[in-house]
């Protein structure tokens, strides 16, 4: 079933995020890479209750980092995505522009 | 060669409500991250701008972390919050039965009647929000990394419950203002038992060795 799931915007955005910071994607990262492309805000609550998802999802994976003395002795998680998460994100893409296809959306619509 | 940049804490009540409602799993990345990225932000643009966007993300990630709390376990949660609704209804009369039953084995009556009257209208509101605190721990206990979830599920049914008494009274005759002031007081009592909980396990995991 999931298999033929397609991303919800959000989720979206945020494996794009993981492919574009490879292995540097940590929540605070993910983070500040979502907000500077998009312009808009987004909570860290937001990035990990959508990792969290996409991780049950079976799109990404997550591992555990050192801990460093700039978070308090926290270690960092990182994430990946998965090959079925590459699937995803190509089988939205398509998805998308297909119904995009042949559509004037600056001229006509705006 | 620039000294060294002092170290700045974040908001502590910002903080330690993110720890709150911070599942279990992630207790290590998300207070991290946010303070990685408070002291990168305190060291470009002032101590100032970093506190007011920790308190931004604080409020956000909590409505996050509450929200999705529910939707990764809400049978586990729910049966929380239904067996904390039973539990409370149980737990509410006892404190009654136990000030009466106090009160008349020891004929308070007779020798202490101001100590009487006490005991028997505020006394019995105090124990009802104490028995409020105990529910709230048992429910927080049984929903283990969803604590504040649960009990503030729970808060607000009962609240709920407690706003339809209270018009259905103001509907039937005169209110009794102390009665109505007492009822509220259980709602946050139960959150109350929800943060001790959550405190305890929170010390406890923090004091436990990491394995190798």
């Amino acid at each position: 079933m999931a298999d033929r799931d397609y991303l919800g915007e959000f989720e979206h955005i945020v494996i794009l995020a993981l492919l574009r910071l490879a292995d540097r994607a940590y929540g605070m990262t993910v983070r500040q890479e979502i907000e500077s492309r998009t312009r808009r805000e987004v909570s860290i609550g937001a990035v990990y209750a959508t990792l969290d998802r996409l991780e049950v999802k079976g799109y990404v994976a997550s591992r555990c980092g050192d801990p460093t003395p700039e978070r308090g002795g926290r270690s960092k998680r990182f994430f990946r995505v998965t090959a079925r998460g590459v699937e995803a994100v190509n089988r939205t893409q398509r998805a998308i522009q297909s119904m995009t296809a042949g559509l004037d959306l600056i001229g006509s619509y705006s | 060669m620039t000294p060294p940049a002092e170290f700045v804490c974040p908001p502590r009540l910002a903080a330690w409500l993110v720890n709150l409602f911070t599942p279990a799993e992630e207790a290590e990345s998300i207070p991290g991250d946010l303070l990685e990225e408070f002291s990168q932000l305190a060291s470009k643009s002032g101590v100032a701008i970093a506190r007011s966007w920790y308190w931004r993300q604080a409020v956000k990630t909590v409505a996050h972390l509450a929200a999705a709390g529910f939707r990764l376990a809400p049978w586990c949660t729910t049966a929380a919050v239904l067996g904390g609704f039973f539990l409370m209804r149980f737990v509410s009369g006892l404190p009654e039965k136990a000030i009466f039953a106090v009160l008349e084995r020891y004929q308070v009556f007779e020798h202490h009647f101001q100590l009487y009257v006490f005991f028997a209208s505020s006394g019995i509101a105090i124990g009802h929000v104490v028995a409020s605190i105990f529910v709230g721990c048992m429910v927080a206990w049984v929903a283990k990394g969803r604590e504040m979830v649960a009990t503030m599920t729970l808060a607000l049914v009962l609240c709920a419950l407690i706003i339809v008494a209270l018009v259905w009274v103001a509907t039937h005759g005169p209110v009794d203002v102390a009665w109505i002031l007492w009822s509220f007081a259980d709602p946050p009592a139960l959150v109350v038992g929800g943060v001790v909980v959550r405190s305890r396990r929170s010390i406890a995991a923090a004091s436990t060795p990491l394995k190798p």
